[in-house]
């Protein structure tokens, strides 16, 4: 119930930032999902060096959360080396060089995270692209890549928790923006439940990206992990996976999702219609292609 | 040449000057399209328009006799319904190019997306490169060139039309078949690719229906009638029905098709009772003076609302199901009481348009009957996702019932068992269903209200879909609904009861603080207007009804309407049969019976001291049972079982 897009940058050429792009992205599909939107947007990762941003609402009630997420940190050992309050959410990057998946697990328990990661940041509320823009100053990151996400609620509450992109609860730097509805989702669940990963949604674009971080650390490429999900995901999707360095996509065999790419020497942009491409080149006609059902592909930054 | 920049204006703005240039036969340049959506959507005039750059979804859809020239690609639904003219693209094209056109040329100088040419009924779709999955998916006529390769289950569930592919068939659909090429098919294939300047040298495989699933392969058994109130006997079990379906199983090796709706017991609205004491209800004749019954339908964004005389619609039935006289008579009917009629699936017949003064005219997934014309005449347009008897099936149609005249308005081929698809080509989501009501709307410039017909499954989501997706009333149909064939077993246990659905609907508008911003027509199993006021207390805007109408009408009950012979010449396309029905009576019959709705709704109305139907509220209701009463979340007060009355007439 969504649309999708996604951008990477091969080089420093560009008209546009990173965020910029995203923006007009969104904005061309919020027909397909004004009721949030969210990015996810990676920068150039420093070592040990991890970012987390919480959502903590507001007032008193985002003060409470602040200390307990405080006390948390200094628990794990994880140093503070900036914090910034922004909209409805609380950003922390601090040194940490532990066991990522127990600190995430751990954090997810005092406060609402909304990502964790070297390079990856999530934003998300409700409203449309330019809503929160307005708010979180998207316009102005300039990382390599991002990938986005505008949502019509249809089976949760319209809240800033339930908005997508969804990170791999768990793994630092893998997010996911998805089209579609899985419908093998609790057995895909249970099983991975099985194994100790923890989900703290039941939507199933959160399934996807812990079912993709989990090939991931296991040792498999991005390409073969999206190779996998073709094979043991049913339902309808379309959808874009980030990690540090890579964005790629995949595709169900039935095609019922819609997407669209378009590849030059300078980006790979890829969205769920043509009508968000042409967003980034007014008055061109452009040389897109439909991937085919049951295909995936990868990019490297 | 007339120039239009969509930088500077927007598609709709666009639209209604393409129309305007249309009418005085002026081409169109059309600059900057961006792949917006609906370019040219609605337009009925020989001109042609040429788009310089992409178009989105639904380019050139529901249009006839326009020429259009794409110079680079488009999205989803490329000439969706067009019924006569061209459009020739010269980049690809998205999912389901061609999709239900009638009568439209349509070339793509790239490739396709899948399931290009689903359910088509005449016309060419040509693509000089390769075609995708499931390409002439659920085709019912005309045919498909493909200069390059077929993709995957090429000609999945055709039923009528021919393929052509002169690159690689990679596989073949269920119930396809590769045939030897006619030479004077070649020859007018060559004749095509030459008037559209398309080179080619070779040959190609053909590809058709296998001609094994058309028909079912074993017709029932016509068995004696067991009357509507024996139908589930006095036991669930052993009952005499349930052996009957037995032996009919035993016979034919599959589920048994039959009419009407499920005829179990299940809590319904008499299991409701009001609170205030009825008993001098309907004594006075003045009531509907008093009572101020008149409502209005489908207005909230700004379309032509249906005026209704009383908060009472007749159910969508169609004319295939139903005999033609039959519609005629309902749409008398519907005139005569100031209430609004539904062509239900399978088209509009001209003589129900001239007969009803307000007709809503259903959009299904088969697209029968389905154009731009009849759009253009209707008072309302509607989407139908499923219904109560049904959910989630498409609708069946015997193959006594697909004379030439239903095969004709229906698009299809003669005489098939026709069993339409359960989903629409291009609503495979929330998201795409925004953009396909958009398309109704460009085409028929906002001023006629949009619906969606929902059958009672999973009602709490769907309720938020409709409201999300800007539909202007919903029509929810529940499990007591009715239906012209279906299996027995999905009659009976798919759906979910009409007072569970109206419950979930309130409950799902109020979860996304919407109470009161979506109208809601509730129906299935709707009888007298008792019922109509217990559904209008408990929340529903209006109901509406069909079986009810029917039997009003002549019906005899007898749960026989897929069979094709019914004996009173209600749900038949034999002409002997059709003879045995007297429109002008039985109109008469319908009438009176919804006037004696109107009679019950003021009466209890009044009875409660309202002066307006809508007055009524969840305050003035008890349940009856423990069940409604845990479905509904009314008080349970069962002492309110025996003193219940019923509104005099």
């Amino acid at each position: 119930m969504c649309g999708i897009a996604g951008i990477l940058f091969k080089g420093d050429h560009r008209n546009l930032t990173t965020g910029q792009a995203l923006i007009n992205m969104l904005d061309g599909c919020q027909h397909r999902g004004p009721d949030s939107t969210g990015f996810a947007l990676y920068r150039d990762a420093n070592e040990d060096e991890l970012r987390l941003r919480f959502l903590v609402g507001h007032g008193a009630e985002a003060e409470q959360s602040v200390e307990s997420i405080k006390g948390k940190l200094a628990e794990y050992g994880a140093d503070i080396i900036s914090e910034e309050a922004i909209g409805a959410t609380y950003c922390f990057v601090v040194r940490y060089d532990g066991d990522v998946q127990k600190f995430s697990y751990a954090m997810e328990n005092v406060a609402k995270l909304v990502s964790i990661g070297e390079s990856l940041d999530i934003i998300k509320d409700i409203g449309g692209a330019h809503d929160v823009d307005d708010i979180y100053d998207v316009h102005s990151f300039n990382g390599s890549h991002g990938i986005g996400h505008v949502r019509l609620a249809t089976e949760s509450d319209v809240k800033p928790e339930s908005a997508h992109p969804f990170w791999a609860t768990g793994f630092a730097d893998v997010s996911i923006v998805h089209n579609g509805q899985i419908t093998n989702y609790w057995k895909m669940r249970r099983r991975l439940e099985k194994r100790g990963f923890e989900f703290h949604t039941d939507n199933d674009s959160e399934l996807v990206a812990v079912y993709l971080a989990e090939k991931l650390k296991q040792g498999a490429t991005l390409k073969e992990a999206l190779k996998g999900s073709i094979d043991d995901l049913d339902g309808t999707f379309s959808f874009l996976v980030s990690t540090k360095d890579e964005i790629g996509y995949a595709k169900d065999r039935l095609a019922a999702k819609p997407m669209v790419k378009f590849e030059d020497d300078d980006i790979i942009a890829i969205a769920s219609e043509e009508v968000s491409l042409n967003k980034l080149f007014p008055g061109m006609a452009l040389n897109t292609m439909e991937p085919p059902p049951g295909t995936y592909e990868t990019w490297h930054r | 040449m007339a120039q239009i920049d969509l930088g500077a204006i927007s598609v709709t703005e666009a639209n209604k000057l393409i129309r305007q240039y249309g009418e005085a036969g002026e081409d169109v340049d059309i600059l900057n399209p961006d792949a917006r959506h609906h370019i040219g959507v609605g337009l009925t005039h020989p001109i042609t328009a040429r788009v310089h750059g992409s178009a989105g979804y639904f380019c050139a859809g529901l249009t006839d006799g326009p020429k259009f020239v794409i110079e680079n690609n488009v999205g989803w639904g490329l000439a969706d319904n067009m019924l006569s003219g061209s459009v020739v693209v010269h980049g690809n094209a998205g999912a389901i190019a061609g999709v239900a056109i009638r009568g439209a040329e349509v070339v793509v100088h790239g490739n396709m997306g899948s399931r290009a040419g689903q359910v088509m009924k005449e016309g060419t779709l040509c693509c000089r490169g390769n075609a995708n999955f499931m390409a002439g998916y659920m085709m019912y006529g005309g045919r498909i060139i493909i200069l390059g390769d077929s993709g995957d289950k090429v000609g999945e569930d055709v039923t009528g039309g021919s393929i052509y592919v002169a690159g690689k068939i990679q596989s073949l659909g269920s119930d396809a078949k590769v045939f030897d090429l006619p030479s004077d098919e070649l020859d007018s294939i060559m004749e095509f690719l030459d008037r559209y300047e398309i080179p080619f040298k070779g040959t190609f495989q053909k590809i058709q229906n296998s001609g094994k699933g058309l028909r079912y392969s074993k017709i029932e058994p016509r068995v004696r009638n067991i009357p509507f109130y024996t139908f589930s006997g006095e036991s669930d079990y052993w009952n005499q029905k349930v052996q009957e379906d037995i032996h009919v199983k035993a016979q034919i090796g599959r589920y048994r098709i039959r009419g009407y709706g499920a005829a179990r017991p299940l809590p319904h609205l008499g299991d409701i009772a009001f609170r205030k004491d009825l008993t001098s209800a309907g004594s006075d004749s003045g009531v509907l003076d008093r009572v101020n019954l008149a409502t209005e339908v489908g207005g909230k964004n700004g379309a032509d609302p249906l005026k209704l005389s009383m908060p009472l619609l007749i159910a969508p039935m169609s004319y295939g199901a139903l005999s033609k006289s039959t519609k005629v008579a309902l749409a008398t009917a519907s005139r005569l009481s100031g209430i609004a009629e539904n062509t239900g699936e399978g088209g509009m017949s001209d003589e129900q348009r001239e007969e009803a003064d307000q007709l809503v005219y259903q959009c299904l997934s088969g697209r029968l009957g389905w154009n731009i014309h009849d759009m253009q005449r209707a008072n309302g347009l509607e989407i139908y996702i499923s219904q109560g008897a049904k959910p989630g099936l498409g609708g069946q149609l015997m193959a006594k019932k697909v004379t030439k005249e239903i095969a004709r308005i229906r698009g299809i081929p003669e005489g098939i068992d026709l069993r339409s698809p359960s989903r629409h080509p291009d609503v495979l989501g929330a998201d795409d269903l925004v953009i396909k009501v958009e398309e109704f709307r460009e085409a028929t410039g906002y001023t006629i209200p949009v619906s969606v017909k929902l059958g009672a499954g999973r009602v709490r989501d769907d309720i938020k879909i409709a409201m999300k997706d800007g539909f202007d009333y919903v029509q929810l149909d529940g499990l007591q609904g009715s239906t012209g064939a279906a299996g027995n077993e999905v009659l009976e246990y798919v759906g979910i009861p009409t007072i569970s659905a109206i419950q979930e609907a309130l409950d799902a508008l109020a979860e996304i603080d919407c109470s009161g911003q979506l109208q809601i027509i509730l129906m299935g199993g709707v009888k007298d207007g008792v019922d109509a006021a217990k559904a209008i207390a408990l929340g529903a805007d209006a109901v509406a009804v069909g079986t009810g109408a029917i039997i009003a009408g002549g019906c005899i009950a007898c749960m026989q309407c897929h069979v094709g012979t019914c004996v009173v010449g209600i749900a038949t396309q034999d002409p002997e049969h059709e003879k045995r029905y007297n429109t002008a009576v039985e109109a008469r019959n319908m009438h009176r019976y919804f006037e004696s709705i109107r009679w019950q709704m003021a009466a209890i109305a009044d009875a409660h001291g309202y002066t307006d139907i809508q007055q009524l509220g969840r305050g003035d209701l008890v349940a009856l049972t423990p069940e409604v009463a845990e479905i509904t979340g009314l008080p349970y007060e069962p002492g309110y079982r025996n003193t219940q009355p019923v509104a005099a007439e």
